[in-house]
């Protein structure tokens, strides 16, 4: 016949067992740390690939090669460099918006 | 079995079809991949659509992969986007099904071709700038000129943001494209490896542990990656579907 003194007393023994164990990796949305840096590499990436197309479109129409592909590969560099760091940003907050949330839990 | 690393990703015919204007009808066998995973689909959501109270093992299974993808659309838009629930969930299971067929032997990866991918991320975003005018009217754009920066600012600002936005669909499609491309190239190397180092026999064969111990990790990892791709694509058309929703931020 279990007592709710035993059924303490069990909780007890299963919070020590799971202090014990390997804390789980957080799962903060993300993704692993592989996905992480495929997001970032490929938002660099992308970015300058875009603008340089975009300029070659207009040097084509416009016959003012190769100036405007030039200027939108810069662009582009701007534009992927300003996105990677506020990604990164991003990713950080939610990090330690995690490692918060899971300190708090371990206070309780 | 030809042992050139990329023939697995090679186009072939099945039934020939006609040019219609810029359409090719020829049914190859990426098409046929395609249809076998929206059969795939179809059968699991058969096996797991149960209506009992208590669910079993399959009925949690469709349960579990129902919460997974309402979550995501609720908790990175809102739940006044679930009406775009049906969507994130077939993008979401068709990444996934055709990242996990293309694992068989003799799969064929339809994801591993730019060309799908581009179409399944030009489809997102245009449905974006569709809903954003539709709901904001021409106050979609305010998305490319955020406000209160000085007026020079702009000249920069603008083009820069245009850039950004187009460079959705394809971050979007280059990602999911080269990690299914490398994944699966890598696999095909190492396992060429092993056929390479028996093959020459003796001391050489016993070497061959390496690369068969390296295989499997590989395909441990390109499950992962299977799984992640899709999850990072059905995310991101989430973030892109905010934009939509919530032109302001």
């Amino acid at each position: 016949m279990k007592t709710p003194q035993d059924l303490d007393d069990l909780e007890g023994r299963i919070e020590a067992a799971q202090a014990k164990r390997p804390k789980p990796v957080e799962d903060n949305g993300q993704g692993s740390l592989l996905g992480m840096a495929w997001r970032l590499s490929t938002e660099l990436v992308v970015a300058v690939m875009v603008g340089g197309a975009l300029g070659y479109g207009v040097d084509y129409f416009a016959k003012t090669a190769p100036w405007f592909m030039v200027g939108g590969l810069f662009l582009g560099l701007a534009t992927g460099v300003r996105n990677t760091f506020r990604l990164a940003e991003r990713m950080d907050q939610v990090a330690k918006d995690a490692k918060q949330a899971s300190d708090a839990r371990q206070g309780e | 079995m030809s042992n050139d690393p990329m023939h697995q990703f090679k186009i072939e015919p099945i039934i020939e079809g006609r040019q219609i204007g810029i359409i090719d009808t020829t049914f190859t066998n990426s098409s046929l991949w395609m249809v076998l995973t929206v059969i795939a689909i179809v059968a699991f959501l058969a096996l797991t659509a149960r209506k009992k109270l208590i669910p079993g093992r399959m009925q949690s299974v469709g349960e579990l992969s129902y919460e997974f993808v309402a979550d995501m659309v609720r908790s990175s838009i809102g739940p006044e986007a679930m009406k775009f629930f049906p969507f994130v969930f077939t993008l979401f299971f068709f990444v996934l099904f055709s990242n996990i067929l293309g694992m068989n032997p003799y799969g064929f990866t339809t994801t591993s071709h730019l060309a799908v991918t581009i179409a399944l991320g030009l489809f997102t975003v245009g449905m974006v700038v569709v809903v954003g005018i539709m709901k904001h009217g021409l106050g979609f754009f305010k998305l490319f000129a955020p406000a209160g920066l000085p007026l020079p600012m702009y000249l920069i600002i603008i083009p820069i943001e245009i850039i950004s936005f187009l460079s959705r669909p394809l971050s979007l499609a280059v990602r999911l494209f080269a990690n299914m491309l490398a994944g699966h190239v890598m696999l095909k190397v190492f396992a060429i490896f092993i056929a390479f180092l028996v093959g020459k026999g003796g001391i050489m064969a016993a070497g061959a542990i390496v690369p068969i111990l390296g295989t499997t990790a590989i395909i441990a990892l390109e499950f992962l990656v299977a799984f992640l791709q899709a999850f990072v694509f059905a995310i991101l058309a989430c973030v892109y579907l905010n934009d939509a929703f919530h032109v302001e931020h």
